[in-house]
């Protein structure tokens, strides 16, 4: 077990030094600079001047290795669009609203999503299971800003019970969480139900049944317990993937957001927010699945104890 | 009173393709401290007619149908979730075929005989682990204690068989319905285990309903067989007159395919054809597409059972 951790731990340290590589060549692959936007033109000499203050006019073996040397201490540079305050200060600014909002998405989806699959695998074949397939299909075909849209018009201009939008007040919260909250309810629906049904079907359920375990018992100990091995590896990347905002989601709730800086700092060549923005998506995925792997070892026997005879 | 009292059960599964019938008007009946053997081949209704008296079939894809369908005293078709609960694991108790599967992967042994034992009995958790162990004990497992904290997959089939065996005696059932209990083992293991089965019946009192397609398999181990064609029962009698004097041709051509049964150099005897198709059973007598003295007779209707003795009963036209 620990050998396996630690061989994880080599890849995830190498999943993130390539992706570095590939992201800083690509980034810097897109043609145009910081200033070469036409709404502030500047001169060539001032524009050189900056390059150079940057450190943008040096070779890009020497940019990406000063970049990193930087990364290593925790020094993320400035940002080009807001140059009053460090990548790290913008960060912890932005990242709040959608820490907030989408991390409450998939906490509060997941176990709707779970208890929906369950009720669908148990009643199989039933109005429940028709329903909850439905909606789960929906909740994943749909475009989350027309989910988005739907959710406004219903609940804010329809009825007026919520706010439309906006990040100061808690009510103004509810919309953009159900909307982040989805696509986990949907995929924990799907996941749930067949993993349980799967687990349903194995002769070991029929073996309960003969020792005259009630079918609570059956189902809540037994099943779900080992359909859960599959889903707690979907759970963490999932709240990554969510936690981290959506443009999207932000953009319709006007959410001040992490979101909109994915594509704004690409749009501006602004190369140090792109850089942090993902490094921080990579080393947070890594981490997600190498938690996920660990836990579906240590949830699975037959990997934690390991040795066949 | 009989354990298991079964008559005119019928058990039709209703598949993508149509109506399978698999258990066609079944009279069986295994009195106390009785061993029976269920003896066909894949698909005779064997381990159905089984499964339904313990109500184990998926239902409603399985309909099952019977003038009396009982387990010690029990009517299991009128009964409802928590009789059946309390009836299997106790008066009645399986064992299955591929031990493999059987165990939930993710819990130890111990833990799955310990909860059995408190499925049905108010005992304390300390008092069920030692009588678990004790069970273990009993089933030749040797260091008890520990083979208690193992996982199923760290036990070979042939210790997960004995620790089945050992979970399904936990509450000293009545019966024991042992459903191909060698089948997935190595050949090596299967006398032990057969001889560990009959050993405990003997032991414990309980009866017994061996089904098996091996005709060895019930020599060994019971006193009365039952064989099994097409859904219906075709021949019943004990055991040594069954071997001895087996009326029904399908019973002799049992008989005859099995390996070894006269030794010398015979060469084993097939049975032409393939097993009727449940979905659509032949007319008359299953077995008459199949048999070398069947006539015209035979399509027509099924025979009813000849008694030859009290207890010796075979259906066959050719009988009379």
């Amino acid at each position: 077990m620990l050998l396996y951790i630690i061989r994880r731990l080599i890849s995830v340290a190498l999943t993130f030094f390539v992706v570095s590589v590939i992201i800083f060549l690509m980034m810097h692959s897109i043609p145009g600079g910081p200033f070469d936007g036409n709404d502030m033109p500047v001169s060539e000499a001032v524009r050189a001047k900056l390059m150079a203050r940057l450190g943008l006019d040096q070779p890009l073996h020497v940019q990406y290795l000063n970049y990193m040397w930087g990364v290593l201490h925790f020094d993320f540079g400035v940002p080009y669009q807001s140059p009053g305050e460090s990548v790290i200060q913008l960060l912890s600014r932005a990242w709040v609203p959608s820490l907030v909002l989408g991390g409450l998405g998939v906490i509060l989806g997941a176990p709707l999503g779970i208890l929906l699959g369950m009720a669908a695998a148990l009643n199989r074949n039933s109005i429940i299971d028709y329903f909850a397939s439905t909606f789960a299909t929906l909740g994943l075909t749909i475009p989350v800003f027309v989910i988005s849209m739907l959710l406004i018009l219903v609940f804010a201009v329809w009825l007026d019970w919520l706010p439309a939008s906006g990040w100061g007040s808690p009510d103004r919260w509810i919309l953009p969480i159900a909307a982040y909250a989805a696509i986990p309810i949907a995929t924990y629906a799907r996941y749930t139900r067949s993993a349980m049904l799967d687990c349903l079907n194995r002769p070991f359920v029929t073996v309960l049944r003969a020792k005259g375990l009630s079918e609570n018992r059956i189902i809540f100990q037994h099943v779900l317990r080992n359909a859960a091995i599959p889903m707690v590896t979907v759970f963490l990347p999932m709240f990554i993937g969510t936690a981290t905002g959506s443009i999207f989601v932000e953009t319709m709730f006007r959410v001040p957001g992490l979101g909109a800086y994915f594509v704004s700092s690409i749009e501006a060549r602004d190369y140090p927010l792109e850089m942090a923005l993902v490094l921080m998506v990579t080393l947070m995925f890594c981490l997600a699945y190498f938690l996920a792997d660990i836990a579906y070892a240590w949830l699975n026997p037959r990997i934690r104890v390991g040795g066949d005879h | 009173m009989n354990l298991v009292d079964i008559s005119g059960l019928t058990v039709t599964f209703s598949q993508y393709e149509g109506q399978v019938q698999a258990v066609r008007g079944v009279n069986l009946h295994v009195a106390e401290g009785e061993s029976v053997g269920i003896v066909g081949e894949s698909g005779s209704g064997k381990s159905v007619t089984c499964m339904a008296v313990m109500r184990l079939l998926r239902e409603p894809q399985a309909r099952i149908a019977a003038d009396r369908l009982e387990l010690a005293g029990t009517d299991v078709l009128a009964a409802d979730r928590r009789t059946l609960a309390s009836l299997r694991g106790r008066a009645a108790a399986m064992i299955f075929q591929d031990p493999m599967t059987a165990f939930d992967p993710v819990f130890t042994i111990g833990h799955q005989i310990i909860e059995t034992i408190r499925a049905h009995r108010r005992v304390s958790k300390p008092e069920a682990r030692a009588e678990a162990a004790d069970l273990l004990r009993r089933v030749e497992i040797k260091n008890a204690e520990t083979v208690l904290g193992y996982y199923p997959h760290q036990l070979s089939g042939g210790m997960l068989q004995r620790a089945m065996i050992a979970m399904a005696l936990s509450c000293r059932p009545k019966i024991l319905f042992a459903d191909e209990p060698t089948t997935a083992l190595d050949v090596t293991i299967q006398a032990q285990i057969l001889q560990l089965i009959k050993e405990l019946q003997a032991e414990f009192g309980m009866g017994l309903v061996m089904v098996t397609h091996d005709l060895g398999v019930v020599a060994e181990t019971v006193d009365r067989v039952v064989v099994m064609y097409g859904g219906k029962i075709m021949e019943q009698g004990p055991v040594e007159a069954i071997f001895d004097d087996p009326k029904h041709p399908y019973t002799r051509a049992l008989l005859a395919s099995m390996p070894g049964q006269i030794g010398g150099r015979r060469r084993l005897t097939e049975i032409k054809g393939a097993s009727p198709n449940p979905a659509n059973p032949p007319s008359g007598c299953p077995f008459h597409p199949r048999c070398s003295l069947a006539d015209a007779g035979c399509a027509r209707a099924m025979p009813a059972f000849d008694v030859l003795t009290p207890g010796r009963e075979a259906a066959c036209w050719r009988l009379q």
